[in-house]
């Protein structure tokens, strides 16, 4: 069963208005997809009833069950690795020189769904930063459903079996009944908050790289921009963007300019930014 | 070019039928054993060692860390890159197993991509073979 | 210790889960949709034994046409293509995959036994002293299926084999 138009004009308006999410023609199926599982949890026998039901009644859990299942990112541990290899091979090393004087690093995973990403970051510096060094990771996501599941730090048998080295499982994760929990000792490191990028950022100290990875292609061009200029406030002069693959700044703010990372590339600020210009591009 | 070669020890036929496609699909010629003494048996015979193997645990003959064990004290399979592919997922299973020398670690039930990844991981995956 | 407190009915239900996740439905279509319906009837059945630490079975049960739907996806063959013996092997290997999945989660020193499966309904099987305690039921692609978890009351000892 498809949905219909009027209920994909319906769904894009809801996500757009609330949520700034931008659901391009054609992703019916995808919309369908992910509906199904919230249809079938408040009891609907489909996703058009629930949909039929939700236009009759407005019911602002129900709103916010289908934001969470349409902004929520299919997430794994390592994703896409090459990122990772970046931080361990390059982007560290040249770290671990530039901040010898403050001995810590700050990392964002914007968007950070289940929270795979964030504890891929803190095993990366866990592995990689001599004695002596400290870190805080934050992890922010527009779901307080994932911010919470992100917080519990606990992750399904399928979950850790992809991504994850057996050695970095038994060495971070330990066994909660069914589920595998992020040991303390990772865990301390890493703070999830709720947190919309389409609103004006809550003040954050500065980071020093920041994982922005595929959340931008949910928005349209004035939206990217937004939320590119607002990160490149809060990112040290020297300090990276990390896009997802198929991502670029190119042609939506030139206030980046791109750098090999590794295999991949990364964004720094250019220095017209980082002196403070008024300038915007 | 010789292909890798894929050695699939499961006493599990419907098991050992997964893991010989998903080794197929990454261009391993796939190698069959029900369990660890069949699969000793069968790299005597072969003139070339497998650079992989997946392994059970649980097995009769000779069980998945018997076999494991077996190879790493074997000069003649060094090579070979042995993966543990089981439900056993005790914590101190999976350290036993990778203390005795498995390279790495998937518990059943698996999915296909989470197996490329494993195998990608160990840098036995072409690049541009998973999709 | 009760194994109610260590593997309740939200664990198997996962379990099951991750099951079709990886076997009987990668791409996320065709879930196993829940009947709650504790008496819908079986054609075939296959179960493991869990001894030692805990006693019990874990038990697959199905329509035959289940059973060779699941044989299908398991095995990435067409329904045609589905041999008697499929069928056998993946209702083994899947007794198999959620029984050691439920033993990981019971105290250390439980075994396992080798799949037995039987082409008859899970209400011909006895389990002797053994009380169904959990249980996962549902409809997928139309038909029943069924796991379910069993405890023996009273320890017996398994002579011979």
């Amino acid at each position: 069963m498809t949905l219909s138009q009027a209920d994909f004009n319906f769904v894009s308006t809801l996500v757009r208005r609330e949520a700034s999410i931008v659901l391009a023609p054609g992703k019916e199926y995808l919309v369908e997809a992910r509906l199904i599982p919230v249809a079938r949890a408040v009891g609907a026998a489909n996703v058009a009833e629930f949909l039929a039901d939700l236009q009759r009644r407005p019911n602002p859990q129900h709103q916010r069950k289908i934001i969470d299942a349409l902004t929520t990112n299919e997430t794994s541990f390592f994703r896409d690795r090459e990122p990772f290899s970046a931080l361990t091979d390059v982007v560290l090393p040249e770290l671990i020189k530039s901040r010898a004087s403050v001995r810590k690093l700050r990392f964002w995973s914007a968007a950070s769904s289940s929270g795979q990403e964030a504890f891929s970051l803190a095993i990366t510096l866990q592995e990689n930063l001599p004695a002596g060094w400290s870190y805080e990771i934050m992890g922010t996501d527009i779901s307080t459903a994932m911010v919470e599941r992100a917080t519990k730090g606990e992750y399904s048998q399928v979950e850790v079996n992809r991504g994850l080295a057996a050695t970095q499982l038994v060495q971070y994760f330990e066994r909660a009944g069914a589920h595998w929990r992020v040991i303390p000792a990772l865990r301390r490191n890493v703070t999830f908050k709720h947190m919309s990028l389409t609103a004006p950022f809550p003040p954050m100290q500065p980071f020093d790289v920041i994982f922005l990875r595929n959340v931008l292609i949910y928005f349209d061009v004035a939206t990217k921009r937004q939320v590119l200029q607002n990160a490149a406030k809060i990112l040290r002069p020297d300090g990276l963007l990390f896009l997802g693959a198929a991502e670029t700044t190119i042609g939506i703010d030139d206030n980046y300019e791109r750098v090999a990372a590794g295999r991949t590339s990364a964004y720094r600020t250019r220095n017209a930014v980082a002196a403070g210009a008024a300038r915007r591009g | 070019m010789t292909p890798m070669r894929a050695m699939v020890i499961d006493d599990s036929r419907a098991m050992r039928m997964i893991l010989k496609r998903i080794v197929t699909k990454l261009n391993f010629e796939a190698v069959e054993a029900g369990d660890g003494q069949e699969a000793m048996d069968r790299l005597a015979e072969l003139t070339e060692v497998p650079e992989l193997a997946l392994i059970d645990w649980n097995m009769p003959n000779m069980n998945g860390l018997e076999f494991v064990t077996k190879v790493r004290a074997d000069p003649r399979l060094r090579e070979m890159t042995l993966v543990m592919v089981t439900t056993e997922s005790e914590q101190s299973q999976i350290v036993r197993a990778l203390a005795a020398g498995a390279h790495e670690y998937v518990i059943k039930p698996f999915t296909e991509g989470a197996m490329i990844e494993k195998l990608a991981l160990l840098g036995l995956v072409p690049t541009g073979a998973n999709s | 210790m009760s194994v109610e407190v260590e593997v309740n009915e939200s664990d198997l239900a996962e379990m099951v889960e991750q099951v079709w996740e990886s076997y009987l439905d990668p791409e996320g279509i065709s879930p196993l949709i829940p009947t709650y319906d504790e008496n819908q009837p079986s054609e075939v059945h296959s179960s493991v034994s869990i001894t030692g630490s805990w006693s019990g079975h874990v038990v697959f049960a199905s329509s035959l046409a289940a059973a060779q739907r699941a044989a299908a996806a398991f095995l990435a063959m067409e329904l045609d293509e589905v041999s008697e013996d499929d069928i056998s092997d993946t209702l083994g290997e899947l007794a198999n995959i959620v029984g050691g999945n439920v033993k990981a989660m019971l105290p250390s020193g439980a075994q396992l036994s080798l799949p037995q499966v039987v082409l008859a309904p899970e209400s011909s099987a006895r389990y002797p002293n053994a009380t169904r305690i959990s249980g996962v039921y549902g409809i997928w692609e139309e038909e029943p299926v069924s796991i379910s978890m069993w405890h023996s009351s009273a320890d017996h000892k398994e002579e011979g084999e």
